[in-house]
Formats: structure tokens, C-alpha cells, sequence
């Protein structure tokens, strides 16, 4: 039923071009960087960790295959509560560990990109639980599970950079419906929301859910059999994960996020074809990312257009690093392998899941790493919403994947 | 492999689809793995779909042995 593509040269090949983009990429930051000035240390710190955690976030992901969107998906499709729980553990240690970093005073909060909250955040997670479902992965799953060669994953990324590019012509028409939508308040985090300082309830609810991951690893309830080499327990990756989140916060000032990358690189490609149309379309020329990284070097700004500024230099590299780090992973395992075979219906599935999902990460905004890693554990309102459109949202994408995607028994 | 002996090739599938058709095949043939007539052999490459494959038969009372082959993972049901 498949075809298999395992031999030598063509794991060669892939590998060999995905070095030379790494090392094209790399060139053209260093070149852009220094075209301006020497590119300063702590940029040059900041590209070499987004790397570096991209890099380990991968490998733990592989090794666990801790997928956020099999985590919803399983929930609803076959009553799953094992990864769930392991999020409540990671978001549960995050809220102390960012409270920590915001008593410090190292780290501005709450972190750029998040605003007051909208009623586009509960629709743009609804539409984004769909997708992932559809796609077979979240934005961050399907690089992890691109790196380890999975050909699904590579249809959802297209189908991802192709919906991300697609939102800049509807961004007027949803920037005015968001504005519609949006509630009337200015603050972004629930403490802000209660005129309560932060701690006084991010450390209470951190240790609440801390305490309940502990009954349940008391229960043997965090554990599954493990019966794939170099298996790694979901709690362990929650877990590293979680650091990772910090070190992320304390090294780029942000935690870990990507999605404006998926529009700059759609971007980068239709400027090869039509310039004029980037450079007149006004979602391209935004910059929404405009900080003092923690590590100085001066204010960061970016945006979703094809230029290698500060959204490249933060996002690029985790990237690279993610899609890296799995590969590393399969590769040590000797389990890297490439099956071009696909049922139709799955290729479908994983391009318009893939679609819906850029779109969506681009209309809520943000994906799900970003609001349940990053944004929950500051109780950003908008992350709250967020999440509480993807729970349904997960729901209606198994449903489609069950009665659509799924071949008929006499397949 | 004998001939009441069924094998299916999930390698590069995308998830779920993995473990719906595995747990479909498992049903469909649930008389002649109860009698030990027949069984099942699921190639996968997915590393979740291997361990929630044989976390689901093993409570549905049969017996699963895993074993790692080149770059995928094969997993052998049988009777309870």
C-alpha cells in the first residue's frame, strides 16, 4: 500500500537540504544583522538559545511524542486524560516558575504579543482545535513530527505557511471584527483584570494543580507502559518543557512561540513571485513585536513581512531547532524514515487541517503553544478564551476526522 | 506468516487513523483471535500509535508482542 522511500541517498538528500537552508538562513540573519552594525552579543545569545531550546524541545517531544493536539483530540475521541494531565503539570509548575522570573524583575510581563482580551480568541481557538485535529499535529507537533520524516506533517506545514499567507488579505475585514468583538477592558491578565497583584493568584493556582499532579502520580495515574525504544514518560516531557518555557522567558524575554514565522514565510516565497503584492499588502508591513529583549542589545522589532528582523531572529531558530531536534532523536533511534504513500483522504485532511490552522493562529492570534504553554501561566484572558474554543473545537475536528478522513471498512 | 494470519501497513499514516483501523481490524477478527485461529500484524512507525495500539488490545484481553524492525515498529496480536 505504501511506497517506501528508506535508502540512503534519499535520507541523504533531504538532510544535505535541510543543512543548506539552516546555513542560508543563518548567513542571511548574520548578513542582515551586520549590515546594520556588528551584530551584538546578546542577539547572537538569543539566536544561539532559541536554537539551543528548539533543539531539546524537539528531542523530548520525539521521544515522548507529546502531541497537544492528540492530547485534545484523544480526550474527546477516546476519553485519554494521561496527557491531559501532564499539561495540568506543566502549566501548574509554569505559573510558579513565571511568577518567580516576574518577582525577579529580569523579565518584563506581561510578554509581548499579548493584548486585552477579544471574542476573536474564543473563535480563532475553535477553528485552530479543528485544524490540528485535521492536520495530525499543532504548529509545533508538526515540526516535531516533520523532522522525524513523517509525510503527513510536511503536507500540514504546506497547508500551514498557505493559510498564514492567506490571513493578510482578510486581516482588514478581521482586524474590524476583532475590534468589534473586543471586551471592555484594557487589562491583559486576570490579576490585572481584579486589581490583584499576580502573585496572589497565579502561586495559589499553581500549587493547587501541583498538588493534585501529585495525587495522581501517587495513583501511578501520570505513567504508561512504554513499549517504543528510548521511550521518554509524558510527565518527564511536561516537565522539561516546562524549564524550557522559563528559560525561553528569561533568555528571549518571551516564551516560546511561532506562528508569526509561518506568515513570514509566506511572505518570503510570494516575494519571489509577485513583490508588488507584498509590499501592498499592509498586513506584511505591521510590526506587532516591539520590546527591549532582557538581554539588551537595544528594542526588538518585528513583524509577519518577508524581512529577517526581530520575529526571525526569536522564532526562526526554535524552529530550526524543533524540526532538528526530533530528527536528531528518529536518527539515533535509527527510526528516521519517509513514506510518500498516503491515503487521499489523509492527504486532504493534513493540507486543509493545515490551512484552517495557519488561518486560525493568525485570526485568534497565536497558537496553542503559545496561549497554553506561555499564556496560561500568567492568566493571560485572551490564552483563557483561547483554550476554551479549543477544547470544542477538538471535539468537531474528531468528529470530521472520524466520519470524513477515516476510509470506509471495505478500503 | 500463515494464511489466518492478517497484516496491515499503517507505516506513514497520519494520526488517529493509526489506531481507529487497528482497533476496526481487531474487531472485525475478534472470533478468530479469541480461538487462536488467527492473528493480527500491524506495521507502524508512529511511536504514540504503538504504545496506545498495545495499551488498547492488552485491556481488550488479548496478548501483544512489540518488536522494533528496520526504522518501524511491528506490532502481533494474538489470542487472550
Amino acid at each position: 500500500m505504501f511506497l517506501k522511500m528508506s535508502s540512503n541517498q534519499v535520507r541523504s538528500y533531504c538532510w544535505r537540504v535541510a543543512l543548506c537552508i539552516c546555513l542560508v538562513y543563518l548567513a542571511a540573519i548574520f548578513e542582515e544583522q551586520g549590515s546594520a552594525a556588528t551584530m551584538q552579543t546578546p542577539l547572537m545569545i538569543m539566536l544561539a538559545a532559541g536554537l539551543l531550546l528548539g533543539l531539546a524541545a524537539g528531542f523530548v517531544m520525539h521521544r515522548s511524542d507529546y502531541c497537544v493536539a492528540g492530547m485534545f483530540r484523544d480526550l474527546f475521541l477516546f476519553r485519554s486524560t494521561l496527557l491531559p494531565r501532564t499539561l495540568v503539570l506543566l502549566v501548574g509548575l509554569s505559573l510558579v516558575l513565571f511568577e518567580l522570573v516576574r518577582l525577579s524583575g529580569l523579565v518584563a510581563f506581561p510578554f509581548p504579543f499579548f493584548g486585552p482580551p477579544s471574542g476573536v480568541n474564543l473563535v480563532g481557538g475553535l477553528l485552530f482545535g479543528i485544524g490540528m485535529v485535521l492536520a495530525g499535529g499543532c504548529v509545533v507537533g508538526t515540526l516535531y513530527k516533520l523532522g522525524a520524516g513523517r509525510f503527513p506533517s510536511l503536507l500540514a506545514l504546506i497547508g500551514l505557511v498557505a493559510g498564514s499567507t492567506l490571513y493578510a488579505f482578510i486581516h482588514p475585514g478581521w482586524a474590524a471584527f476583532s475590534r468589534m468583538l473586543t471586551l471592555p477592558t484594557r487589562a491583559v491578565t486576570l490579576p490585572q483584570l481584579l486589581g490583584l497583584p499576580p502573585w496572589l493568584l497565579t502561586v495559589p493556582v499553581g500549587c493547587l494543580l501541583l498538588g493534585l499532579v501529585f495525587v495522581w502520580f501517587r495513583q501511578g495515574r501520570l505513567r504508561q507502559h512504554g513499549v517504543v525504544e528510548g521511550y521518554l514518560q509524558p510527565w518527564q516531557a511536561a516537565l522539561v518543557l516546562a524549564l524550557i518555557g522559563v528559560a525561553s522567558v528569561l533568555v528571549l524575554g518571551m516564551p516560546m512561540g511561532i506562528t508569526t514565522s509561518y506568515s513570514k514565510a509566506g511572505a518570503m516565497l510570494l516575494t519571489g513571485v509577485a513583490p508588488e503584492l507584498v509590499a501592498g499588502t499592509p498586513y506584511f508591513q505591521l510590526q506587532p513585536l516591539n520590546y527591549l529583549p532582557p538581554l539588551g542589545g537595544g528594542p526588538l522589532t518585528g513583524g509577519p513581512g518577508p524581512l529577517l528582523d526581530g520575529v526571525a531572529l526569536v522564532q526562526f531558530p526554535l524552529i530550526i531547532g524543533i524540526a532538528a531536534g526530533s530528527a536528531l532523536s528518529a536518527l539515533l533511534l535509527g527510526e528516521w524514515q519517509l513514506h510518500l504513500r498516503l491515503p487521499w483522504r489523509q492527504v486532504l485532511s493534513a493540507l486543509l487541517g493545515g490551512l484552517l490552522m495557519g488561518l486560525a493562529s493568525r485570526m485568534a492570534p497565536a497558537c496553542n503553544i503559545w496561549h497554553l504553554f506561555g499564556g496560561l501561566p500568567i492568566l493571560a484572558m485572551q490564552s483563557l478564551l483561547f483554550l476554551a474554543g479549543l477544547l470544542p473545537g477538538a471535539w468537531l475536528g474528531g468528529l470530521l476526522l472520524t466520519r470524513l478522513v477515516m476510509p470506509p471498512a471495505a478500503d | 506468516m500463515s494464511s489466518s494470519c492478517k497484516q496491515v501497513d499503517l507505516r506513514g499514516q497520519i494520526c488517529p487513523s493509526t489506531l481507529l483501523i487497528a482497533l476496526r481490524e481487531v474487531n472485525s477478527r475478534k472470533e478468530l483471535l479469541r480461538t487462536g485461529e488467527g492473528c493480527l500484524v500491524f506495521l507502524s512507525d508512529n511511536r504514540s500509535s504503538v504504545t496506545h495500539i498495545s495499551d488498547a488490545v492488552i485491556n481488550m484481553g488479548y496478548r501483544v508482542e512489540v518488536n522494533k524492525e528496520e526504522g518501524h515498529y511491528r506490532v502481533a496480536i494474538c489470542g487472550s
